[in-house]
């Protein structure tokens, strides 16, 4: 089998516009999230999200082809451009978009603009719904219109399993490369959930949180939605390394499995058969792994059984381990979630610098890991694993290592 | 027995499919074994039939007994009919 290399990076969210961006406020351990601006919030019960901030569609898209984009797809857009730009890849030019996969994941898809139109329908009694509204609202936009731009003919499809969406794709992008099925692939995860809808929905089930995002400590009241985007280009290792490429990363392994319990509380067992089953397939020894981005929504429930699960796997290494949850920064992007957290795994990786948990206050005798609190630390960082688990109890651990 | 703690008793039953005679005043959500998503399910009909809003994890609110319920709806349903403007005759 094909070893595969990560070759590019971009995203967009509360922390940056672009990956660069993002990954010095991880470093930094600054939390984006605040007091909502994008929507109206006099409905709202939580007022509080990482939204992406200072956003102008305008910038990045004409008028006439922002008409076929919901915000998420438009976010998939801004990262993969700036994925592919830093590959040096051509796609059309060089004729590598035959051979080249486009699998995003999302968790919702166009909920803006489905939003935007049941509101005409309902709210205003406007019977005439936007001719373009099913192209917007489909799952499968984001991946649709980045195999679009560069010319992708390969296997294209969106992946979705709500929180783990964007880890589900990778590791689907991830086995087609290694396999060779393909040469190349564009992978990671989109999401624009921010509606008021959605967050009334997320309110009525009681784990969104209204002072902030704090995952593994004593204080924390739950998640808070964020929303962004995140895109690699993955490609064969030895293509790569003979086109003088920079490789970011090696993308080692992935691990999957669903708990088949409950539809919305977290196994241990689930999670901890996925967290092996990624170090299994990357051929990696528990004491190979240095650091691990964690899914640590902040609710009562995933915290403390992630980190029964990461003992489960880890034993007494379990000790040794950073573990920090990134969402403390960037909020919970649904299906982009395990995307923007690659991104702090690849910094990690490259820099020997892991991020924090941020907004961390008192530890919880029920989480009794290092969880890095509020600054970020300077180590050798060999392996990192990077989880992610969605409701329905769906779970998908991907594993880098150093290129 | 008030018809605040009638509707309580009756959405609790039904929502998490237990006995309505295996509830009382004195019982927890969790001595009645009643799962988070159905404790969510109920809390939404409560605040869906008598159109108030009960806070999340306030400590002055106690949404975790029936009886702390039911003291709970009936102080949000006196204080909405105090805001309310009087009725027209």
């Amino acid at each position: 089998m094909r070893r595969v290399a990560i070759t590019g990076i971009g995203a967009i969210n509360a922390l940056g516009h672009d990956a660069a961006t993002t990954w010095n406020a991880m470093r930094e351990g600054r939390s984006a999230i605040g007091p909502i601006v994008n929507i109206p919030t006099e409905l709202l019960g939580v007022r509080i999200a990482a939204e992406v901030r200072g956003y102008d569609p305008l910038a990045h898209f004409d008028a006439k082809r922002l008409v076929l984009l919901d915000r998420v797809s438009q976010f998939a857009l801004i990262a993969a451009r700036e994925a592919i730009a830093q590959s040096g890849l051509e796609f059309r030019a060089s004729g590598f978009g035959e051979r080249t996969a486009c699998i995003i994941g999302t968790g919702i898809g166009g909920e803006n603009s489905h939003n935007e139109q049941s509101s005409r329908f309902y709210g205003d009694r406007n019977p005439r719904v936007h001719p373009l509204a099913i192209v917007r609202v489909m799952a499968n936009a984001p991946a649709c219109h980045v195999g679009m731009e560069f010319g992708l003919t390969g296997p294209s499809f969106a992946v979705v399993s709500a929180c783990a969406s964007a880890n589900h794709a990778l590791a689907q992008a991830f086995e087609m490369v290694r396999s060779g099925k393909v040469d190349f692939a564009l992978t990671g995860g989109s999401e624009a959930c921010i509606t008021v809808p959605t967050i009334k929905a997320w309110e009525a089930m009681r784990v969104t949180a209204d002072d902030t995002c704090r995952p593994f400590c004593r204080q924390r009241r739950g998640m808070v939605l964020g929303e962004g985007a995140g895109i690699f280009v993955l490609e064969d290792y030895e293509r790569a390394r003979a086109r003088g490429a920079t490789i970011l990363a090696e993308f080692a392994g992935a691990g999957m499995s669903a708990d088949a319990g409950d539809i919305v509380l977290p196994s241990n067992a689930g999670a901890a058969k996925a967290i092996a089953a990624a170090l299994a397939d990357a051929r990696l020894p528990a004491d190979g792994v240095d650091y691990i981005n964690a899914h640590g929504t902040g609710t009562p429930a995933n915290d403390p059984t992630e980190s029964k699960a990461i003992r489960r796997v880890f034993g007494s290494h379990a000790d040794r381990l950073a573990v920090s949850s990134t969402k403390s920064m960037h909020g919970h992007a649904l299906g982009a979630a395990g995307a923007i957290e690659l991104v702090a795994a690849i910094g990690a990786l490259r820099e020997g610098v892991v991020p924090p948990t941020a907004n961390f206050i008192d530890a919880d005798p029920d989480c009794d890991l290092d969880y890095v609190p509020n600054v970020a630390r300077d180590m050798p960082v060999r392996a990192v694993l990077s989880n992610s688990f969605a409701f329905g109890g769906l779970n998908a651990v991907v594993a880098i290592t150093r290129a | 027995m008030g018809s605040v703690q009638e509707t309580i008793f009756g959405i609790i039953s039904k929502e998490a499919g237990i006995d309505i005679g295996k509830i009382s005043l004195d019982s927890t959500l969790k001595d009645l074994e009643i799962q988070s998503l159905d404790a969510v399910q109920i809390i939404f009909e409560i605040e869906d039939q008598f159109k108030i809003t009960l806070p999340d994890r306030d400590p002055n609110f106690d949404t975790e007994s029936v009886k702390g319920l039911v003291d709970a709806v009936e102080r949000l349903v006196a204080e909405k009919t105090a805001a309310a403007p009087p009725a027209q005759s």
